[in-house]
C-alpha cells in the first residue's frame, strides 16, 4: 500500500538548557518548519519544554537489529566501565560523553 | 498611573463600565472562537493537526476564563454563569468568531489566523495597560498567542502557495470573513474613556497594527484583500448573526438541563 501521509519527522524533546534533547516521538508534516509547529503541541503542552528539534526521519542512518550481535562483549570489559564514583548530575553527563566506545 | 481592582471603586463610573465592556469582549470572542474550534475534533486534516488544533481551542477557553473570573472579580456573575447562562443579545463578541467554519478548512485557518493577528497586538498593548490585574493577564497570556500566530501563519502561507485549489479556496475564505474581521475593531462608546484612562487603546489603532502585523503575511501567501472592504459591525453591541444563537443552544445544552447542578 502506498504511504499516502506525509514525511515523518523524529521529535526531540528538551526538558531545561543544559539537559539533553530526548527523542520523544515523531509527526508527520510536509516540511521542517510545519513540524515543528505540529510537534510542539504534540509533544510540549504537558511536560516542561524549553527546545525542540525535529530531524526527516530519512535522515537518520541506523544499524539493524539482525546484526545487533555487533553489542555483544565477546570477553569481559567490565575496566571499562566507570563505576564507585560519585559524581554531581552536572558532571555526570559529561562522564557518559567520556564513556563513548572511541574513547576507550 | 496604575490601577489595581481594589481601587476601582473609587473610579468614576463610566470608566469601571468601559473596563467591564472590554473585559466581555475579549472574553466573549475568545470563548466563542473557542467552541467554533473545538467543532474540529475528530475532524481535523490529520492526526497531528486534530489534536494541535483541539488543544488551542481549549487554550482559547482558558483565555476567556481569565477574563471572566476578572468580570466576577468586578462584581459580574461566575465564570459558569456567564459562559452558559446568557442570551445572545447579551454577548459581546465580533461576528468574525461566531461565524460556521461548515467543515471548511481554509475558513477555520485564515479566520483563526486574522484573530490571532488580531490579539497579539491587544495582547502587547494591553501587557502595558495602567489596570495592573489586565497588564498581568495579558502578559501571561502572549506565549500561547505566539505560537497560536505561527501555528496559523504557518498553514495560511502553506494554502495560499500549495495547488491550484487550495489558493482559490482559502482566497474566497478570506473574501468572506474579512468584512467580519474588521468588525473585531467597532468603535465603542467606551474606546475613548479607556484611551484616556491609559487602560487599553483605540480600536482604530489596534486595527492599524493589526493591518500591519496581518498584511505581509497575506501578501507573502499570495492573497489579495479588497479594496474598501465594509466592516460588519454590531457584535460589540449585541447584535449578532443568527449562527452565534444556534451556537450558544448547543454550547449550552448540558447546563440548561439542570442549572442549579453541582459538578
Amino acid at each position: 500500500m502506498t504511504d499516502t501521509q506525509w514525511k515523518v519527522f523524529e521529535v526531540f524533546h528538551q526538558q531545561a538548557r543544559g539537559e539533553p534533547h530526548v527523542h520523544v516521538g515523531s509527526v508527520h508534516a510536509p516540511d521542517a518548519e510545519m513540524a515543528l509547529v505540529l510537534a510542539k503541541e504534540q509533544y510540549a503542552r504537558r511536560q516542561a519544554c524549553v527546545n525542540l528539534w525535529v530531524v526527516p526521519a530519512e535522515a537518520i542512518m541506523a544499524t539493524s537489529y539482525q546484526d545487533d550481535d555487533i553489542f555483544d562483549k565477546a570477553t569481559d570489559k567490565s575496566y571499562r566501565e566507570s563505576w564507585g564514583y560519585k559524581t554531581p548530575k552536572t558532571i555526570s553527563h559529561e562522564a557518559t560523553e567520556a564513556r563513548r566506545p572511541e574513547d576507550t | 498611573m496604575t490601577r489595581t481592582f481594589e481601587t476601582l471603586l473609587s473610579l468614576d463610573a463610566p470608566t469601571r463600565q468601559a473596563i467591564v465592556d472590554l473585559l466581555y469582549r475579549l472574553a466573549d470572542d475568545a470563548m466563542i472562537i473557542g467552541h467554533r474550534d473545538s467543532e474540529w475534533t475528530g475532524l481535523g486534516p490529520i492526526l497531528e493537526e486534530d489534536i494541535a488544533f483541539s488543544s488551542m481551542a481549549q487554550d482559547e477557553m482558558g483565555h476567556a476564563h481569565v477574563f471572566y473570573q476578572m468580570l466576577c472579580e468586578l462584581g459580574q456573575p461566575d465564570p459558569d454563569t456567564l459562559a452558559f447562562n446568557r442570551k445572545p443579545r447579551e454577548w459581546r463578541c465580533c461576528s468574525l468568531v461566531s461565524l460556521p467554519a461548515e467543515r471548511d478548512w481554509a475558513l477555520a485557518i485564515v479566520r483563526k489566523f486574522l484573530y490571532d493577528a488580531a490579539e497579539s497586538v491587544r495582547l502587547a498593548a494591553l501587557s502595558d495597560s495602567a489596570l495592573r490585574p489586565l497588564a498581568f493577564a495579558a502578559t501571561k497570556l502572549r506565549g500561547e498567542k505566539k505560537y497560536h500566530l505561527m501555528h496559523t501563519r504557518a498553514w495560511v502561507l502553506r494554502l495560499g502557495a500549495g495547488t491550484s485549489e487550495s489558493r482559490a479556496r482559502i482566497q474566497a475564505a478570506l473574501d468572506a470573513v474579512y468584512p467580519h474581521a474588521l468588525g473585531m475593531f467597532e468603535p465603542t462608546e467606551a474606546d475613548e474613556v479607556l484611551a484616556q484612562a491609559d487602560i487599553a487603546p483605540r480600536e482604530k489603532q489596534l486595527r492599524r497594527e493589526w493591518e500591519s502585523a496581518a498584511a505581509p503575511v497575506l501578501a507573502e501567501a499570495g492573497l489579495v484583500v479588497g479594496d474598501n472592504v465594509r466592516p460588519v459591525f454590531g457584535g460589540r453591541v449585541g447584535r449578532h448573526p443568527e449562527a452565534l444563537s444556534e451556537l450558544l443552544t448547543r454550547m449550552q445544552l448540558v447546563y440548561q438541563l439542570d442549572p442549579q447542578a453541582k459538578w
